[in-house]
């Protein structure tokens, strides 16, 4: 037995990109090595958790795999071949590439591409620091999968996300008498912050359905699952709509108080009645019909209760419908049975799961990014806030409860303020700006915790006509990833038990992932590097001090007043609480400060209101097709993206890839449990084990995501998917890759390509 | 009310997700070669699946481990006395005395000891008798994701796991061989039609 006296205890985060989860950690060390991780105390022991993943997390530090040193390439690009260097020389190399490229082309041209930081954020920061410093060009990675809900978010309500609107109460333990879980698996990919309290909520009363094209492990602990095609899930939301409006089951009051149901559209131009249409003073004044005079009136926060939902009007000429007239001519085309068509879900369900939805008084929709990687995806989040807004299930104030967390980001996005800031790109937008030089040219990259070309759509395109183009790739790693062996410099970063960050969940709390151990080998935090590095780029005023002061001034807003650096090594801080009874008001960020039901935006591209289109690629209906099966991707609970997909105490339980195949498609192709089979369309193939089950429908077959490269026969789910841009992501915010809307074909793998 | 403490588990399906951090927790705590605690899936064939027809389907998780019995047939059948059932609950097999013979293997119906095929000694779970003797709960409880697994004294009523068994529908496994383990069950309540 150890002696109890050598062993310490310190208290720390876990900042893996399940982000929101972040459990505290407490480590136990023994003299300079971490022995144990477990479960460390929350202010609400309820709180306290660790995951999976989490308790493997040593098995990560003490890899055997770590990269130690820095190194250069010395193959060819993507051939693992490396000679080590020192960091001087690291730095110089850096530094000279891009100085002769900045030359050349512009700092723009030199490129961060900044993936998954997880719940960390001054890793995060110090590269915008640079990036704004030097003006050079900031790739956001929101498009790899993470944009479509923006989008849609960003449209509807006017804010990035939509989660304190649509289950801000959740999270705080107010259970709702009903939980809608559609398009996600919090059982694996959020298991502590969101499914704990599903279990909670059920435990109480609440009933839980869950909607998806998968039957989960969520799925599995709900009372009804739906399931639904992929991509379908606007459609599904017009159906419920339609017997929501047909059996007069929505909130009247909410939708004149919260959204532009009221406002008049003119039928002629799609655009909303102004003012300036009708003679009234203010000219952008918005117009609705008002019920008790009869006649049109510029809307005022007065006759805003008063206004007509329904019906045609015709003012100085001008044909006009109200929003939510338009809304109800849209969803009285998708009746039940058109629905069930399209959707796979049966029509006495809709019916049914509508008519709960409009008579139950607490309603909660959950759903994160997964929902939205389907090329119209953010309509499908339109579509679901919309069911939410008409039936008056969107949370609008907080009479009780926590204040959401807010950072102090300026001196990250924009250092110095009378100069320009970064250029800024979003990750789709990346491939064409390397390979096309649209729209303009990026030469050399950085990737820091982002394991692009395992994790990014389209394998076979970045490797012959992506990597190619660019001059020069810096990569920060903690292993040889897939990525790794195509970095011109290859900079070791510590596991995060080897750094300190601020992080600023989970929801309500904030937390320092305080530092437990020094680097291993040579590595050092992503912080520190760029810190060290704008010291050689004339910036280092900038850095004084290095990750702990990046700390500080990250932390440095008057929301977080109530915390400080020293309260949090000790423990969680919970956010400063809303008082009882006040009505804190959320509020909407759109043009109109509503809930916006018709987007005016979209008018030019058919999406003011949210209509359903069918998916770009995915082949959900039957026939007969060169590529016929929709191929998807879930989550695991044994990684997170692609982090731990090297662990051994992981892959002991789960040792390789397989592609999930319904026994109906299966059969029809003569495969069997654990054959291997070929996955192909156009793009790329890959080779790996079949699963047969009842988990997907026929017509979709599921591989989880983020097994690397080389765990696969051949191939990787990434070979098969596209960089096709939506044009309306693009305009409203950034493209989204579309992971979950891709055709494909299935096929034993045969013994003569062995 | 006695005082003797009499330790068990309630393992409650309805929040078990299947997870596996408990076998991994417990691999960590105990720095076993195999695990001691499985999960076993109650639904298709392989691991995860469920059983039924799609959109029909049910998937349940069973977490496995030492039972605990109250009549332990693996401490009858030792012949090294490796093994013994403490007065309050734990079956404990001791390393030091055993000899690697696999009688208990044979004996227990739950087939939950494993060989450590680098000792050439059983293995099994002890109930963390290490960390409750010093009032703490069995490591793979604190680490449970969907908190399924509750420790506590069975002799306690205002104990959590008695309240448990006793407003809740229970079980144990195999009740046949007349075992009486002290890890019980609370069976996945039945779905509630929309």
């Amino acid at each position: 037995m150890e002696e109890k006296s050598e062993i310490r205890t310190i208290r720390t985060a876990c900042p893996q990109h399940c982000g929101i989860d972040c459990c505290g950690i407490l480590a136990h060390v023994k003299g300079d090595r971490v022995i144990k991780l477990e479960p460390a105390d929350f202010p609400d022991e309820r709180d306290r958790r660790i995951c999976l993943r989490g308790l493997s997390s040593l098995d990560i530090t003490y890899h055997p795999d770590r990269l130690k040193y820095p190194m250069k390439r010395v193959g060819a690009r993507g051939e693992g071949k490396f000679e080590r260097i020192s960091w001087d020389e690291a730095y110089d190399e850096i530094v000279k590439n891009f100085e002769k490229i900045a030359k050349e082309h512009g700092w723009r041209a030199i490129g961060w591409v900044l993936g998954g930081p997880g719940a960390g954020t001054t890793k995060f920061g110090a590269y915008l620091r640079i990036a704004s410093l030097t003006q050079s060009t900031r790739v956001s990675a929101w498009g790899y999968g993470d944009a479509g809900l923006p989008c849609g978010s960003r449209i509807i309500i006017g804010h990035h996300f939509p989660y304190i609107h649509l289950f801000g109460e959740f999270w705080q333990r107010k259970w709702p008498e009903m939980l809608i879980i559609w398009g996600a698996n919090p059982a694996e990919a959020m298991p502590l912050q969101t499914m704990r309290k599903v279990l909670d909520a059920k435990e109480s009363g609440t009933y839980v359905v869950v909607i998806d094209p998968r039957f989960t492990v969520t799925a599995s602990k709900a009372d009804q699952f739906f399931g639904v095609k992929p991509g379908t899930d606007s459609a599904l939301a017009l159906g419920l709509m339609n017997v929501i409006f047909n059996f007069k089951l929505y909130n009247k009051d909410f939708v004149l108080e919260h959204t532009n149901g009221a406002y008049l559209v003119r039928t002629d131009t799609e655009m909303l009645l102004r003012g300036k249409d009708v003679g009234e003073k203010k000219p952008d004044a918005y117009i609705i019909w008002h019920d008790p005079s009869n006649t049109h009136k510029a809307l005022r926060r007065k006759n805003v209760m008063e206004a007509c939902l329904t019906g045609t009007y015709v003012i100085n000429g001008i044909e006009c419908k109200p929003v939510f007239q338009l809304l109800m001519d849209l969803a009285s085309e998708y009746t039940p049975e058109k629905t069930s068509e399209i959707t796979g879900v049966k029509k006495k369900n809709i019916i049914r799961l509508a008519e709960k939805i409009g008579t139950t008084k607490n309603v909660k929709f959950f759903t994160y990014m997964g929902f939205t990687r389907t090329y119209h995806g953010d309509i499908s989040l339109r579509g679901l806030i919309s069911v939410a807004s008409i039936t008056g299930h969107v949370t609008t104030s907080f009479s009780s409860g926590y204040m959401p967390p807010i950072l102090n980001w300026k001196p990250f996005l924009k250092v110095i303020p009378d100069k320009p800031s970064f250029h800024r790109l979003g990750i789709l937008s990346l491939y064409n700006a390397v390979i096309k030089g649209k729209p303009f040219p990026i030469k050399a990259a950085w990737f820091a915790f982002i394991n692009f070309l395992n994790q990014c759509v389209d394998s076979n395109k970045i490797i012959k006509e992506f990597y190619p183009k660019l001059d020069f790739i810096v990569q920060t790693e903690l292993f040889m990833t897939p990525s790794a062996k195509f970095a011109d410099i290859l900079l070791p970063v510590c596991s995060f038990l080897e750094f300190s960050d601020f992080c600023h969940h989970p929801y309500p709390y904030v937390q320092l992932q305080q530092k437990v151990i020094n680097p291993l080998y040579e590595s050092k935090s992503d912080a520190t590097i760029i810190s060290e590095l704008a010291d050689k780029l004339g910036f280092g005023d900038y850095f004084k001090g290095g990750e702990e002061a990046l700390i500080d001034l990250i932390m440095d807003h008057h929301s977080l007043d109530n915390v400080s650096r020293e309260i949090l090594k000790k423990g969680a801080s919970k956010l400063k609480s809303i008082p009882d009874g006040s009505n804190y008001r959320l509020g909407f960020g759109t043009p109109s400060g509503k809930i916006e039901l018709y987007a005016e935006q979209l008018i030019e591209y058919g999406e003011a209101l949210p209509v359903y289109l069918p998916p770009i690629e995915a082949p959900i209906t039957p026939g007969d097709k060169k590529y016929p099966l929709t191929f998807i991707q879930g989550h695991s609970r044994f990684r997170t993206h692609s982090s731990f997909a090297n662990v051994k105490s992981l892959l002991d339980m789960n040792p390789e890839p397989f592609v999930e195949i319904n026994p109906i498609d299966a059969m029809a192709r003569r495969i069997f449990d654990d054959d291997y089979v070929t996955v192909f369309n156009d793009r790329g193939k890959t080779t790996l084990k079949a699963r047969i089950s009842e988990s997907v429908g026929p017509g979709v077959v599921n591989i989880n995501e983020g097994w690397w490269i080389d765990q696969f026969k051949e191939g990787s789910v990434n070979h098969l998917t596209h960089d096709i841009i939506n044009p309306v992501q693009e305009k409203v915010y950034e493209p989204n890759m579309h992971m979950n809307d891709v055709a494909v074909q299935i096929k034993r793998w045969e013994d003569s390509e062995r | 009310m006695s005082k003797i403490k009499h330790f068990g588990m309630v393992i409650d399906q309805e929040r078990c997700i299947g997870c596996e951090a408990c076998s991994l927790a417990c691999e960590i705590e105990n720095n076993s070669t195999e695990f001691w605690i499985k999960v076993e899936t109650q639904g298709g064939k392989a691991k995860d699946t469920p059983a039924g027809k799609y959109q029909n389907l049910t998937l349940n998780y069973l977490p496995k481990l030492c039972n605990h019995c109250s009549n332990p047939p693996c401490v009858d059948v030792c012949p090294a006395d490796a093994l013994q059932k403490r007065d309050d609950g734990p079956v404990v097999l001791d390393q030091d005395l055993c000899t690697g013979c696999k009688a208990c293997m044979k004996a227990c119906p739950y087939d939950v000891i494993v060989f450590n095929e680098e000792s050439n000694l059983a293995e099994k779970c002890n109930l963390c008798v290490h960390r409750i003797d010093e009032g703490l709960e069995p490591f793979c409880v604190i680490c449970c994701e969907g908190q399924a697994l509750h420790f506590g004294d069975l002799n306690d009523p205002t104990s959590e796991v008695s309240q448990l068994l006793l407003n809740r529908i229970n079980f144990q496994l195999k009740p046949e061989m007349g075992t009486d383990p002290l890890i019980h069950y609370l069976p996945p309540k039945p779905k509630r039609k929309l």
